[in-house]
């Protein structure tokens, strides 16, 4: 079953999604890009921080295919292994999703931290 | 290297290699290219991570292919960043399962050693030619006690177990 197909119960179960899959999601968002594109830009994002190999990246853009996350971009001047990718409509929703759970998570997170400090101040 | 790359592609699935080995080929050469200006250190980098990164890929397209679409919600290519559930680092886990595959296969030879020790002499009989074996076999499982002592210890250092000694726990 493609993750495209899944209810949004099920669909929650494949988030939170991992770091590099986050940042490939990330980096096709603005624009489709080619696989040594991708590697560039997940490794400027993340400041070097993360550095795909090109077996990580080919294996998550597969799964990310298979499950209609993103589709191949025909290029009007594409060489030989120079394949572009951007997201489906079904990838942007779940990216949005997951950009919405980060963000919530975040709020709750710096609201338990200032009452937290409050609660250190008092005691 | 790019011979041994394209080696280490075959480790993939047909179905995988000829969809996407062409790509990761001509991607892998781009990489190669731009970090041949750079030091030795560079390039030593990027052999390691994209021959660890190819063997991880080809085991998890395997395993994809044997268990479905739904394989990859359970074998991520990292660990999950805040998931709500317990993680148990993965290197800890391989890492037990070695040592209790060591402890069992050292139990096992040791009890089939004995078993053809006790064959060969009989009860009440002392020859010298077998105190070389003994020896051996002697020295094997303190060898093998040393290893699974340090990979105990490397295990839960791993784990990060060890830093709970080091935190310290302030009450006002």
């Amino acid at each position: 079953m493609a993750l495209g197909d899944m209810s949004p119960e099920v669909m929650m179960e494949a988030l939170p999604l991992s770091e590099p899959v986050l940042l490939i999601l990330l980096s096709l968002a603005g624009q489709p890009r080619h696989g040594y594109s991708i590697l560039k830009d997940v490794e400027q994002m993340s400041d070097g921080r993360v550095v795909l190999s090109t077996g990580t990246l080919y294996g998550a853009l597969r799964r990310l295919l298979d499950d209609d996350w993103i589709e191949r971009f025909e290029e009007k001047e594409s060489s030989r292994g120079r394949q572009a990718y951007r997201l489906t409509s079904q990838g942007r929703r779940n990216l949005q999703a997951e950009v919405s759970r980060m963000k919530h998570l975040t709020h709750l997170a710096s609201l338990r931290a200032s009452l937290s400090l409050r609660a250190a101040k008092e005691i | 290297m790019l011979r041994i790359y394209r080696c280490l592609l075959h480790l993939y699935p047909a179905v995988h290699r000829e969809q996407f080995g062409d790509e990761m080929t001509a991607v892998f050469e781009e990489v190669q290219a731009e970090t041949a200006t750079k030091g030795i250190t560079a390039r030593a980098f990027l052999y390691v991570r994209e021959t660890a990164g190819l063997l991880a890929g080809a085991l998890q397209q395997h395993v994809r292919a044997l268990g479905g679409a739904r394989v990859w919600l359970t074998f991520p290519t990292r660990g999950f960043t805040m998931r709500t559930e317990f993680r148990f680092p993965k290197t800890t886990a391989v890492l037990m399962i070695i040592i209790l595959a060591g402890v069992l296969l050292v139990i096992e030879k040791g009890e089939g050693i004995e078993a053809s020790l006790a064959r060969v002499s009989p009860p009440g009989s002392i020859v010298q030619t077998n105190m070389l074996p003994g020896i051996a076999i002697g020295l094997a499982c303190f060898y093998a006690a040393g290893f699974i002592g340090w990979a105990i210890l490397f295990a839960l250092r791993r784990s990060g177990v060890h830093r709970l000694d080091d935190v310290s726990v302030e009450r006002k």
